[in-house]
Protein backbone atom coordinates (compact mmCIF):
# COMPACT_ATOMS: atom_id res chain seq x y z
CA UNK A 1 0.00 0.00 0.00
CA UNK A 2 1.30 3.46 -0.86
CA UNK A 3 1.03 5.86 2.08
CA UNK A 4 1.81 9.50 1.36
CA UNK A 5 2.66 11.65 4.39
CA UNK A 6 2.83 15.46 4.25
CA UNK A 7 2.92 18.19 6.88
CA UNK A 8 0.40 21.05 6.82
CA UNK A 9 1.37 23.34 9.70
CA UNK A 10 0.87 21.36 12.91
CA UNK A 11 -1.25 18.76 11.16
CA UNK A 12 0.16 15.65 9.51
CA UNK A 13 -1.77 14.56 6.46
CA UNK A 14 -1.75 10.84 5.65
CA UNK A 15 -3.05 9.71 2.26
CA UNK A 16 -3.08 5.94 1.71
CA UNK A 17 -3.74 4.40 -1.68
CA UNK A 18 -5.07 0.84 -1.96
CA UNK A 19 -7.03 -1.64 0.11
CA UNK A 20 -6.81 -1.62 3.89
CA UNK A 21 -7.05 -5.29 4.85
CA UNK A 22 -5.12 -7.95 6.75
CA UNK A 23 -2.27 -7.67 4.24
CA UNK A 24 -1.77 -3.92 4.75
CA UNK A 25 -3.11 -3.22 8.27
CA UNK A 26 0.26 -3.76 9.98
CA UNK A 27 1.98 -1.36 7.59
CA UNK A 28 -0.67 1.25 8.30
CA UNK A 29 -0.45 0.73 12.05
CA UNK A 30 3.35 1.00 11.97
CA UNK A 31 3.33 4.14 9.84
CA UNK A 32 0.89 5.92 12.14
CA UNK A 33 2.62 4.70 15.29
CA UNK A 34 5.99 5.99 14.03
CA UNK A 35 4.49 9.42 13.31
CA UNK A 36 2.90 9.64 16.75
CA UNK A 37 6.13 8.57 18.46
CA UNK A 38 7.93 11.36 16.60
CA UNK A 39 5.46 13.86 18.06
CA UNK A 40 3.15 14.10 15.05
CA UNK A 41 -0.06 13.17 16.83
CA UNK A 42 -2.40 15.61 15.07
CA UNK A 43 -3.27 13.39 12.16
CA UNK A 44 -5.70 13.67 9.27
CA UNK A 45 -6.17 10.65 7.04
CA UNK A 46 -7.70 11.22 3.62
CA UNK A 47 -9.37 7.99 2.47
CA UNK A 48 -10.29 9.17 -1.03
CA UNK A 49 -8.14 6.46 -2.62
CA UNK A 50 -9.17 3.61 -0.32
CA UNK A 51 -12.05 1.58 -1.74
CA UNK A 52 -11.88 -1.32 0.70
CA UNK A 53 -11.58 -1.42 4.49
CA UNK A 54 -12.22 -4.53 6.57
CA UNK A 55 -12.01 -5.32 10.29
CA UNK A 56 -8.19 -5.61 10.17
CA UNK A 57 -8.02 -2.12 8.69
CA UNK A 58 -10.48 -0.76 11.23
CA UNK A 59 -8.39 -2.30 14.01
CA UNK A 60 -5.27 -0.50 12.77
CA UNK A 61 -7.09 2.84 12.65
CA UNK A 62 -8.66 2.39 16.10
CA UNK A 63 -5.27 1.48 17.60
CA UNK A 64 -3.68 4.57 16.03
CA UNK A 65 -6.52 6.78 17.16
CA UNK A 66 -6.11 5.59 20.77
CA UNK A 67 -2.36 6.15 20.59
CA UNK A 68 -2.78 9.62 19.09
CA UNK A 69 -5.35 10.65 21.71
CA UNK A 70 -3.09 9.38 24.50
CA UNK A 71 -0.36 11.63 23.08
CA UNK A 72 -2.65 14.66 23.10
CA UNK A 73 -3.67 14.50 19.46
CA UNK A 74 -6.18 12.54 17.42
CA UNK A 75 -6.61 10.67 14.16
CA UNK A 76 -9.28 12.35 12.06
CA UNK A 77 -10.63 10.81 8.88
CA UNK A 78 -12.04 12.40 5.77
CA UNK A 79 -13.35 11.71 2.28
CA UNK A 80 -14.67 8.21 2.92
CA UNK A 81 -16.07 6.41 -0.11
CA UNK A 82 -19.68 5.30 0.28
CA UNK A 83 -19.01 1.58 0.78
CA UNK A 84 -16.19 2.32 3.22
CA UNK A 85 -18.40 4.72 5.14
CA UNK A 86 -21.06 2.01 5.50
CA UNK A 87 -18.52 -0.22 7.32
CA UNK A 88 -17.78 2.63 9.76
CA UNK A 89 -21.52 3.13 10.26
CA UNK A 90 -22.20 -0.57 10.79
CA UNK A 91 -19.54 -0.79 13.49
CA UNK A 92 -20.58 2.60 14.96
CA UNK A 93 -17.02 3.85 14.61
CA UNK A 94 -18.49 6.76 12.68
CA UNK A 95 -19.77 8.04 16.03
CA UNK A 96 -16.58 7.73 18.05
CA UNK A 97 -14.02 8.68 15.42
CA UNK A 98 -13.77 12.19 14.04
CA UNK A 99 -14.97 11.85 10.44
CA UNK A 100 -15.09 14.85 8.11
CA UNK A 101 -16.47 15.25 4.62
CA UNK A 102 -13.26 16.54 3.04
CA UNK A 103 -9.61 17.30 3.69
CA UNK A 104 -10.04 21.06 4.11
CA UNK A 105 -12.70 20.58 6.76
CA UNK A 106 -10.64 17.98 8.63
CA UNK A 107 -7.47 20.09 8.65
CA UNK A 108 -9.41 23.23 9.64
CA UNK A 109 -11.02 21.34 12.56
CA UNK A 110 -7.67 21.39 14.36
CA UNK B 1 -27.32 -24.35 -9.84
CA UNK B 2 -23.76 -24.28 -11.16
CA UNK B 3 -21.00 -23.07 -8.89
CA UNK B 4 -17.64 -21.51 -9.65
CA UNK B 5 -14.87 -22.18 -7.18
CA UNK B 6 -11.58 -20.50 -6.33
CA UNK B 7 -8.99 -22.05 -4.06
CA UNK B 8 -6.59 -19.71 -2.30
CA UNK B 9 -3.95 -20.49 0.28
CA UNK B 10 -3.86 -19.14 3.80
CA UNK B 11 -1.79 -16.00 3.22
CA UNK B 12 -2.97 -12.41 3.50
CA UNK B 13 -1.48 -11.63 0.07
CA UNK B 14 -4.12 -13.94 -1.42
CA UNK B 15 -7.00 -11.76 -0.22
CA UNK B 16 -6.70 -9.25 -3.06
CA UNK B 17 -6.89 -12.08 -5.61
CA UNK B 18 -9.97 -13.42 -3.85
CA UNK B 19 -11.67 -9.99 -3.94
CA UNK B 20 -10.90 -9.56 -7.61
CA UNK B 21 -12.22 -13.00 -8.55
CA UNK B 22 -15.33 -12.58 -6.41
CA UNK B 23 -16.05 -9.17 -7.90
CA UNK B 24 -16.00 -10.66 -11.40
CA UNK B 25 -18.21 -13.59 -10.38
CA UNK B 26 -20.78 -11.31 -8.81
CA UNK B 27 -20.70 -8.87 -11.70
CA UNK B 28 -21.43 -11.67 -14.17
CA UNK B 29 -24.34 -12.68 -11.92
CA UNK B 30 -25.79 -9.18 -12.10
CA UNK B 31 -25.23 -7.92 -8.56
CA UNK B 32 -24.95 -4.16 -8.22
CA UNK B 33 -21.77 -2.50 -7.02
CA UNK B 34 -22.94 -2.09 -3.40
CA UNK B 35 -23.90 -5.76 -3.11
CA UNK B 36 -20.58 -6.76 -4.71
CA UNK B 37 -18.66 -4.56 -2.32
CA UNK B 38 -20.58 -5.90 0.70
CA UNK B 39 -19.88 -9.50 -0.29
CA UNK B 40 -16.22 -8.80 -0.98
CA UNK B 41 -15.90 -7.51 2.57
CA UNK B 42 -17.97 -10.36 4.07
CA UNK B 43 -16.07 -13.10 2.24
CA UNK B 44 -12.78 -11.34 2.96
CA UNK B 45 -13.59 -11.39 6.67
CA UNK B 46 -14.30 -15.13 6.59
CA UNK B 47 -11.11 -15.84 4.67
CA UNK B 48 -9.16 -13.64 7.09
CA UNK B 49 -10.66 -15.58 10.00
CA UNK B 50 -9.65 -18.84 8.34
CA UNK B 51 -6.05 -17.60 7.97
CA UNK B 52 -5.85 -16.25 11.53
CA UNK B 53 -7.90 -18.73 13.51
CA UNK B 54 -8.56 -21.95 11.58
CA UNK B 55 -4.94 -22.18 10.41
CA UNK B 56 -3.40 -20.12 13.23
CA UNK B 57 -1.50 -17.89 10.81
CA UNK B 58 0.24 -20.81 9.08
CA UNK B 59 0.66 -20.30 5.33
CA UNK B 60 -0.05 -22.73 2.54
CA UNK B 61 -3.35 -24.22 3.65
CA UNK B 62 -6.40 -24.23 1.37
CA UNK B 63 -9.46 -22.02 1.57
CA UNK B 64 -12.21 -22.81 -0.92
CA UNK B 65 -14.65 -20.14 -2.03
CA UNK B 66 -17.56 -20.98 -4.30
CA UNK B 67 -20.27 -18.81 -5.82
CA UNK B 68 -23.54 -20.03 -7.29
CA UNK B 69 -26.59 -18.27 -8.63
CA UNK B 70 -30.07 -19.05 -7.47
CA UNK B 71 -33.42 -17.59 -8.39
CA UNK B 72 -33.38 -14.80 -5.80
CA UNK B 73 -29.68 -14.04 -5.65
CA UNK B 74 -26.36 -15.73 -4.96
CA UNK B 75 -25.08 -18.24 -2.46
CA UNK B 76 -21.43 -18.26 -1.41
CA UNK B 77 -19.56 -20.92 0.53
CA UNK B 78 -16.24 -20.27 2.29
CA UNK B 79 -14.59 -23.43 3.51
CA UNK B 80 -11.44 -24.20 5.44
CA UNK B 81 -9.99 -27.44 6.73
CA UNK B 82 -8.35 -26.24 9.91
CA UNK B 83 -9.47 -25.79 13.50
CA UNK B 84 -13.26 -25.56 13.48
CA UNK B 85 -15.10 -22.44 14.56
CA UNK B 86 -16.33 -22.74 18.14
CA UNK B 87 -19.58 -20.81 18.55
CA UNK B 88 -19.31 -21.12 22.34
CA UNK B 89 -16.23 -18.90 22.24
CA UNK B 90 -17.79 -16.23 20.06
CA UNK B 91 -19.19 -13.08 21.64
CA UNK B 92 -20.77 -10.35 19.62
CA UNK B 93 -18.68 -7.19 19.99
CA UNK B 94 -19.81 -4.34 22.20
CA UNK B 95 -20.02 -1.52 19.67
CA UNK B 96 -20.00 1.10 22.40
CA UNK B 97 -16.35 0.23 22.96
CA UNK B 98 -13.42 0.99 20.69
CA UNK B 99 -12.71 -2.45 19.27
CA UNK B 100 -9.36 -3.23 17.69
CA UNK B 101 -10.31 -6.90 17.27
CA UNK B 102 -13.35 -9.13 17.08
CA UNK B 103 -15.37 -7.27 14.45
CA UNK B 104 -14.82 -9.58 11.46
CA UNK B 105 -17.56 -12.11 12.01
CA UNK B 106 -19.99 -9.42 13.08
CA UNK B 107 -19.34 -7.50 9.86
CA UNK B 108 -19.64 -10.63 7.69
CA UNK B 109 -22.93 -11.52 9.31
CA UNK B 110 -24.35 -8.03 8.92
CA UNK B 111 -23.44 -7.82 5.24
CA UNK B 112 -25.19 -11.03 4.22
CA UNK B 113 -28.95 -11.59 3.99
CA UNK B 114 -28.57 -15.15 5.24
CA UNK B 115 -25.56 -16.39 7.18
CA UNK B 116 -24.79 -19.83 8.61
CA UNK B 117 -21.97 -22.24 9.31
CA UNK B 118 -21.57 -25.99 9.15
CA UNK B 119 -19.34 -27.88 11.57
CA UNK B 120 -20.62 -31.38 10.75
CA UNK B 121 -17.46 -32.24 8.88
CA UNK B 122 -14.22 -34.05 9.40
CA UNK B 123 -12.23 -30.82 9.74
CA UNK B 124 -12.75 -27.10 9.51
CA UNK B 125 -15.75 -24.89 8.96
CA UNK B 126 -17.97 -24.22 5.99
CA UNK B 127 -19.64 -20.81 5.99
CA UNK B 128 -22.64 -20.04 3.82
CA UNK B 129 -23.73 -16.55 2.82
CA UNK B 130 -26.75 -15.64 0.75
CA UNK B 131 -27.31 -12.24 -0.81
CA UNK B 132 -30.61 -11.43 -2.48
CA UNK B 133 -30.78 -9.56 -5.73
CA UNK B 134 -32.17 -6.11 -5.08
CA UNK B 135 -35.95 -6.29 -5.25
CA UNK B 136 -36.33 -10.03 -4.84
CA UNK B 137 -36.92 -9.90 -1.09
CA UNK B 138 -38.89 -6.89 0.13
CA UNK B 139 -38.20 -7.76 3.77
CA UNK B 140 -34.47 -7.15 3.46
CA UNK B 141 -32.43 -4.46 1.79
CA UNK B 142 -28.92 -4.70 0.32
Amino acid sequence: MDIEVTQTGAVTLVVPKGDLDMATADQMKRTLSDLIEKGQSKLVMDLTRVAYVDSSGLGALVAAMKQARAAGGNLKLCSLQEDVRSIFEMTRLIKVMAVHSDRQEAVASW
Amino acid sequence: MTADTLVITSESAELARLRSWLGEQLSVRGLDSHARSALQVAVGELATNAIKHAYGGRAGHPIHVSVASREDGVVIHVEDFGKPFDPALYHEPNLDELNEHGLGLYIAQRLADEFSFDLARERGTRWTLVKYQTGTNPERSA
